[in-house]
């Protein structure tokens, strides 16, 4: 699966654009949300090839947006990659819940812009 | 499934010695005469003439032998009047007899002292396992009647039975529960779930009749809920009893709660020290890139400093949560199956860096042939690190750094190597202690002393050991093993893919708990 569309649910604004910045350097289509509303909005209203998707964020957190998008009946994002990107150091419950729903759980402070562009490399050629 | 209940009234034990002696005595008594008979019947067929006095002398002796076997019987049977007569009297039946005294010079004698001993001490250890409830009540009315379940409420103690289709039978009132919609009562207690009361359970109903086990810290709502309460849980487990398994829960808030907002502050520090970490090493990273042609040869020198000393610090930071997370049981590692090389893989450029601007040689032999291991990718990417750390900051500018790994029966040895300094025997025995410097931190070389001792914490999650061979002046060498996946396989598969087999093996005496953290 080629990957060309990536949206970012980040509101930390140095990380969003850090992020922005190389993805789009890499040739990648990138929106960028802030906030947990408008990133669920996001994703249900068009199809992106991967999410990059944070947990500590405003209004809703990145966890319920998961729940919402593929923990019902029905998967709503069937082509499309999660990539859970967060500092925050979850419960263990929390964080199996959401790896079950996820393609990848990634602390940021270890993933570098080059780290996760060969991530988003790997993930797409499996 | 409950057992029936016998109906009838049980025999008592004390019926027991005066039957059997009976019994005994009829049994050796009639015996002799049988043969008296005999013998008797045998003269009067072969027509044996035999005088009056004689015969009298024969009844006598017939009669006196009956006497004589009868009482070496009744000596030779003592012992066992005497151990039934004990145990008629721990047993609470009401009795004519006394006890045996245990200063009777007869049992010194005949040894049976110890017997009656072990009989007394274990009425004494366990006075209601010897009295039988049919019995006791039978003997000794109680003064009047106790209502158990409601003063069991009375306790901070929670108490939960189970019958044997694993449904609550009982609850007293500090026990964490709740009913559901259909009526049916529910534990609230949030277990790990591959350590759960319900994987207990499923595996005694094949193997035992009788068990026992102890949960630590559980909690019966999530973090941040109000009224969350945190319990050590003694559970036991009787196969047919009504309530065939009783849990126990001692209510351990106090105790634990204040640890667990320190840990929830731990979880926020990461995310507020973890974020400008990330600002930093992500702009460094892209700066690079896109600086490679504008800097000069010596500002390329100052930026790749500027790199290795956030990636350090990065290192140090995760040092210090996973020491937090080791200190309060929270430390878990996920074990993958993983060539060592790709582990190795994932931090050779950081360590690269690291060594070329601190002018180290690294000489790196990880064979891709050697067998696969089960590790945490990250967390062994840390041990080596800080082993790789260690070895930069203890040798000289110019000297070689040698990681190599080989096979070494089920384990892996990695091994990190300086030509360093060195260091004497009574430091290697405080090295792996927290906040631990050596003499030379007398020496310019800095550090936290909280690398080695992790270090050492996660190697022994992963069910391996650590160990460092150092000669003054000559330099280190420290070296950790990790299991060969192969042989840890079927037990990881089991336990879901956890920690927890391997570090029963381990000896770091470590208590294991289903809150764990791993970023």
């Amino acid at each position: 699966m080629a990957i060309h569309t990536i949206l970012i649910i980040e509101d930390d604004r140095f990380i969003g654009e850090m992020y922005v910045r190389s993805l789009r350097r890499a040739g990648y289509e990138v929106d960028w949300m802030v906030d947990g509303n408008d990133g669920l909005a996001a994703a249900r209203g068009k199809h992106y090839d991967v999410i990059l998707l944070d947990i500590m964020l405003p209004e809703r957190r990145g966890s319920e947006i998961l729940q919402n998008l593929r923990g019902g009946a029905e998967d709503l994002i069937p082509n499309t990659k999660v990539i859970i990107l967060t500092n925050f150091d979850q419960d263990e419950q929390s964080r199996v819940a959401m790896e079950h729903n996820a393609d990848a759980y990634l602390i940021k402070a270890e993933i570098t812009p080059k780290k996760l562009l060969a991530i988003i490399e790997k993930i797409g050629s499996r | 499934m409950a057992v029936e209940r016998k109906t009838e009234t049980p025999a008592l034990v004390g019926k027991f010695w005066p039957a059997y002696r009976d019994r005994a005595l009829l049994l050796v008594g009639g015996t002799q005469l049988f043969i008296y008979a005999i013998a008797i019947l045998a003269m009067f067929t072969f027509h044996v003439s035999i005088n009056p006095l004689e015969w009298l002398a024969i009844i006598a002796v017939g009669i006196a032998s009956i006497i004589v076997i009868c009482v070496v019987v009744l000596g030779v049977l003592r012992p066992l009047g005497d151990l039934s007569r004990a145990l008629v009297h721990i047993s609470g039946e009401p009795t004519g007899l006394t006890a045996p005294n245990l200063n009777d010079d007869y049992y010194a004698k005949s040894h049976l002292r110890p017997l009656l001993q072990l009989i007394y001490e274990l009425a004494a250890s366990q006075p209601e396992s010897t009295e039988l409830p049919a019995k006791a009540n039978a003997s000794k009315p109680a003064k009047h009647a106790l209502d158990v379940p409601s003063l069991l409420n009375n306790t901070s103690t929670g108490i939960i039975m189970l019958n044997s289709d694993h449904e609550v039978i009982y609850t007293n009132q500090s026990a964490p529960v709740h009913t559901d919609q259909h009526g049916t009562t529910k534990i609230d207690l949030l277990f790990d779930a591959s350590d759960s009361i319900d994987t207990w359970l499923a595996e005694r109903g094949d193997h035992d009749i009788r068990a026992e086990h102890v949960w630590r810290r559980i909690a019966d709502k999530l973090p941040g809920e109000e009224g969350r309460r945190l319990f050590d849980i003694y559970v036991s487990y009787q196969k047919g009893s009504e309530a065939e398994t009783i849990l126990t829960l001692f209510d351990q808030t106090e105790q634990y709660g204040p640890e667990d907002e320190d840990l929830d502050f731990i979880a926020f520090a990461a995310h507020e020290l973890r974020g400008p970490i990330t600002v930093i090493r992500g702009y460094l990273d892209t700066l690079n890139d896109e600086l490679q042609q504008a800097l000069s040869g010596d500002q390329k020198e100052l930026f790749s400093r500027l790199i290795v000393s956030a990636n350090r610090l990065s290192g140090y930071i995760n040092n210090i949560l996973n020491a937090s997370r080791y200190d309060r049981r929270h430390l878990k590692v996920h074990l993958n199956e993983l060539p060592v090389s790709d582990i190795y893989e994932s931090i050779s450029d950081d360590m690269l860096l690291r060594a070329q601007s601190q002018q180290r040689v690294l000489n790196v032999n990880i064979p891709t042939s050697l067998p696969t291991v089960a590790a945490d990718s990250d967390s062994i990417g840390e041990v080596i690190s800080n082993l790789i750390d260690n070895a930069i900051k203890y040798s000289n500018p110019g000297g070689t750094i040698e990681v190599s790994a080989i096979l070494a029966g089920d384990f892996v040895e990695v091994s990190v190597r300086d030509h360093g300094i060195g260091m004497p025997s009574n430091v290697v025995a405080n090295l792996f202690h927290k906040f631990y410097r050596s003499h030379r931190s007398r020496e310019a070389v800095a550090g936290s002393g909280i690398g080695l001792y992790i270090t050492k914490a996660i190697v022994e999650s992963h069910g391996g050991t650590i160990s460092v061979q150092s000669v003054e002046g000559e330099g280190s060498t420290f070296t950790f093993t990790l299991p060969v996946y192969a042989s840890v396989a079927a037990k990881l598969k089991a336990a879901g893919g956890d920690n927890d087999m391997l570090i029963e093996r381990s000896s770091s005496g470590w208590i294991k708990n289903h809150g764990a953290f791993r970023g």
